[in-house]
């Protein structure tokens, strides 16, 4: 059953991932350190400036959404210093990420099925039923193998003692995972001899594993599978990443335009005529992607495609309806899911969380509001949230407002100070706070590709860290050994 | 009771669409209370029909229209038999035990908390609706068996609300109908609905025919629609706010839903210049 929290956490200093104490760096960053005082900071400054070239050669970008219905599009920001995961840091999230996929797969597969776990009472009804996105017109349909969530890129912090938690679920439409792969190769180009220092595992086959996974779901077999990336177009934030991947794996890159579904089967506008698709990775949320089930008002989506699925004549990554399942309501519910379908105790911790529909729980965060973050449950990418320590008194009266209108929407932590980690920044080493987003792939098989997507906030003391709201990022280097 | 239903769509276009996909909810229930002898459905431009069981358990009929058209048609002919001339006949439950059975009915099936729970502009919550009107509900007296203040509730409806033929739109917010006390069969139901739920008690939404016998919708001869409630003993019960009578085997269900929108007899998607076309809808109910 659900606990709720009693007490929040009183705030400790960070944790520094590079540095053990003020003058001695950990041991897996040694050689590292060890380096950087060597060559010395013009050294550093000339590196920082070559990755500037380098990206913009590369073009790798991501587009900003401000006032303006155009997004503006941008450089990607790149911090040279990597940051380092040591082989039993990474067994330990490895194997936690891989217990909660299978437990979340379990779960939407309950949801769309049977729904045990709320008959057992282990989840509210509510909790569903008022869930944006349980998606009633997929029930009882059965994706391959059952599994919904192809792709996840879950958020993991590390708290003021070091621990790893789960910061959110992101089981959608997840993206970064380009980002991660870009800046291995300008790490790569720019800084050569660190990896001659370090066994550093590789992450060049994101798109292999995952175009593996995505052949292995083709209806017509593994050998016979045309696949197609369903981008909503150029205006979207993450648009760099659709082309990237689509090229890395040598698919199709299409919008919902481009295809047509006929008799339960969808198709591909070619010059040379219709060409089958098999397989659907879709970078279009649940809302927009078939106009005949969901908005009736998308031009973003292919008419018909549900039914398409329905009739196993096509399949579709991430499964429709798995948004429900990272929705932040559900989110204190996970160890309790993974224990309720796997029978195991969670290996990697949720960060603590109150619930707004919890009138004990409401009370006590409006009673700390400056030490606590409030989120809204189903937007991501830092919208829709309020940061305690840094809000003003008029926004703290403007969300209790909005919790109080409508408390199934919203829930609150206690503000985690994330681990902080060495960046070269105008010319200095300073710190700067960070999470990371590693990928999990499940195809025949769970996988996470050892690394991720290592965000930075850039701005000195901000805990934000998403890009749209000035995050950067870091190579992230997970060690054989 | 048998019927001869038929049941006829016309969507005209000015210019021609393409890509036009399409699903009916349009074919009769079989459930306790009625049976299907027969069930055709013939489009024009001809399609391929396939079908299949929606959450609610209606069944879907879909197809799609591919090349250029100005026009579409889909005529559906349907025989129904009906069977419940006494909907007061079921074995009653207790009235203090009435209120364990609804929720046992709940937790056996928890997709019927939607049927409790639902909020959206056609049912939307009690509290949102005007101030003078939310004093006017009728109240729930805890020693009143459930039915009894269902059809308190039923006759309450058409008093705050008269019936105009083509006075609010399909799926038009309850809110719209509410202030010009008026609106059509979709209007009462949904209010039905609203003030049902406010009470935690479970209640849908029902798209049908009337025997035009019965109706008073005028010459016009359209689907209709009515709400249900799960009473303790009987199960789903129809009430016809629009006439304030329980429903009987003069009714025909089609499709049900948790507003008029899940229960929506044709739903679309085209490529194309849209210009809000308006079906032209023929209905015909004969007994047989």
């Amino acid at each position: 059953m659900y606990n709720p929290v009693t007490q929040a956490s009183k705030p400790r200093a960070p944790y520094h991932e590079f540095y053990a104490d003020d003058f001695t760096p950990r041991d897996h960053y040694r050689l590292l350190w060890d380096h950087i005082k060597a060559t010395g900071n013009s050294a550093l400054e000339a590196k920082a400036h070559e990755s500037q070239l380098a990206l913009q050669a590369e073009g790798v970008t991501f587009t900003v959404y401000g006032e303006s219905e155009e997004g503006i599009e941008r450089i990607w920001p790149f911090d040279l210093i990597p940051r380092i995961i040591t082989a039993a840091e990474w067994v330990k999230i490895e194997s936690g990420l891989k217990q909660r996929v299978r437990a979340l797969n379990h779960f939407l597969g309950d949801l769309y099925g049977e729904q045990r776990i709320i008959k057992d009472g282990v989840i509210p009804p509510e909790l569903i039923y008022q869930g944006r996105d349980f998606r009633r017109e997929i029930v009882g349909i059965v994706p391959p193998r059952g599994i919904y969530t192809h792709i996840s890129g879950i958020d993991i912090i590390r708290d003021e003692k070091g621990e790893f938690l789960i910061l959110e679920d992101n089981l959608r439409t997840p993206s970064g995972v380009s980002y991660m792969i870009e800046n291995r190769v300008i790490e790569r180009r720019i800084m050569p001899e660190f990896f001659d220092k370090y066994k550093v595992r590789r992450v060049a086959h994101y798109p292999s594993l995952l175009l593996a996974a995505l052949r292995s779901l083709s209806p017509r077999g593994k050998d016979n599978a045309e696949i197609v990336l369903l981008t909503p177009g150029i205006y979207n934030s993450a648009y760099f990443e659709h082309t990237f991947l689509a090229k890395e794996m040598g698919i199709e890159l299409a919008e919902g335009r481009d295809m047509v579904t006929i008799n339960d089967i969808v198709y591909l506008k070619t010059t040379t005529g219709l060409q089958r698709v098999d397989v659907i990775y879709r970078r279009v949320d649940d809302d927009f992607l078939d106009p005949l089930v969901f908005r009736s008002d998308s031009s973003l989506g292919i008419a018909g495609v549900i039914n398409a699925w329905r009739a196993g004549n096509v399949a579709i990554v991430n499964a429709p309806g798995s948004g429900i399942a990272d929705d932040k309501a559900v989110y204190p519910y996970v160890p309790d899911i993974i224990r309720y379908y796997l029978g195991q105790e969670p290996i990697l911790n949720n960060v603590p969380t109150y619930q707004m529909t919890n009138v004990q729980d409401r009370e006590y965060v409006f009673d700390n509001m400056e030490r606590m973050v409030i989120k809204a449950v189903s937007e991501s990418g830092g919208y829709g949230m309020l940061m305690g320590p840094s809000s003003t008194a008029a926004l703290r009266k403007e969300f209790v407002d909005l919790v109080m209108e409508n408390p199934r929407n919203y829930i609150a932590q206690p503000v985690v100070y994330l681990s902080r980690h060495t960046c070269y920044i105008d010319g200095e080493l300073e710190a700067r706070h960070l999470d990371l987003r590693p990928f999990t792939i499940y195809g025949e098989d769970i996988e996470v590709v050892p690394g991720g997507l290592t965000r930075v906030a850039l701005r000195k003391g901000s805990l934000v860290v998403n890009s749209s709201q000035g995050g950067g990022s870091k190579d992230t280097w997970v060690l054989a050994e | 009771m048998r019927y001869l239903i038929e049941h006829e769509t016309i969507l005209d276009y000015p210019s021609s669409i393409r890509e036009h996909h399409i699903e009916l909810r349009l074919a009769p229930r079989t459930d306790g209370h009625q049976k299907v002898h027969s069930c055709v459905i013939e489009t024009e431009p001809a399609a391929e029909l396939s079908s299949y069981s929606d959450y609610f358990g209606n069944r879907v009929d879909y197809f799609s229209v591919i090349p250029p058209h100005n026009r579409l048609v889909t005529r559906l002919r349907s025989e129904v038999e009906t069977f419940k001339e006494n909907p007061f006949s079921f074995e009653s439950v207790p009235k203090g035990e009435e209120q364990e059975w609804l929720a046992k009915a709940v937790r056996n099936s928890p997709p019927m908390n939607d049927f409790v729970l639902h909020r959206s502009l056609l049912t939307p919550s009690v509290l949102k609706l005007a101030e003078p009107f939310e004093t006017q509900v009728p109240k729930r007296d805890k020693e009143q068996p459930l039915l009894d203040f269902l059809l308190e509730l039923l006759a309450w409806v058409p008093t705050v609300m008269e019936y105009r033929t083509g006075s609010t739109e399909v799926h038009g917010s309850l809110e719209t109908a509410l202030a010009q006390k008026g609106g059509v069969c979709q209007d009462f139901a949904h209010l039905f609905i609203t003030i049902a739920r406010s009470y935690g008690i479970p209640a849908r939404y029902v798209m049908g025919y009337l025997d035009p016998g019965i109706s008073q919708d005028g010459d016009m001869l359209t689907t209709h629609a009515w709400a249900e409630a799960l009473v303790p003993g009987a199960g789903w019960v129809g009430f016809d706010a629009t006439h304030n009578l329980l429903t009987n085997d003069h009714y025909v269900a089609v499709a049900v839903g948790r507003d008029s929108y899940d229960a929506a007899p044709q739903r679309g998607s085209f490529k194309g210049v849209s210009s809000g076309e308006q079906p032209t809808v023929t209905v015909t109910m004969q007994e047989q």
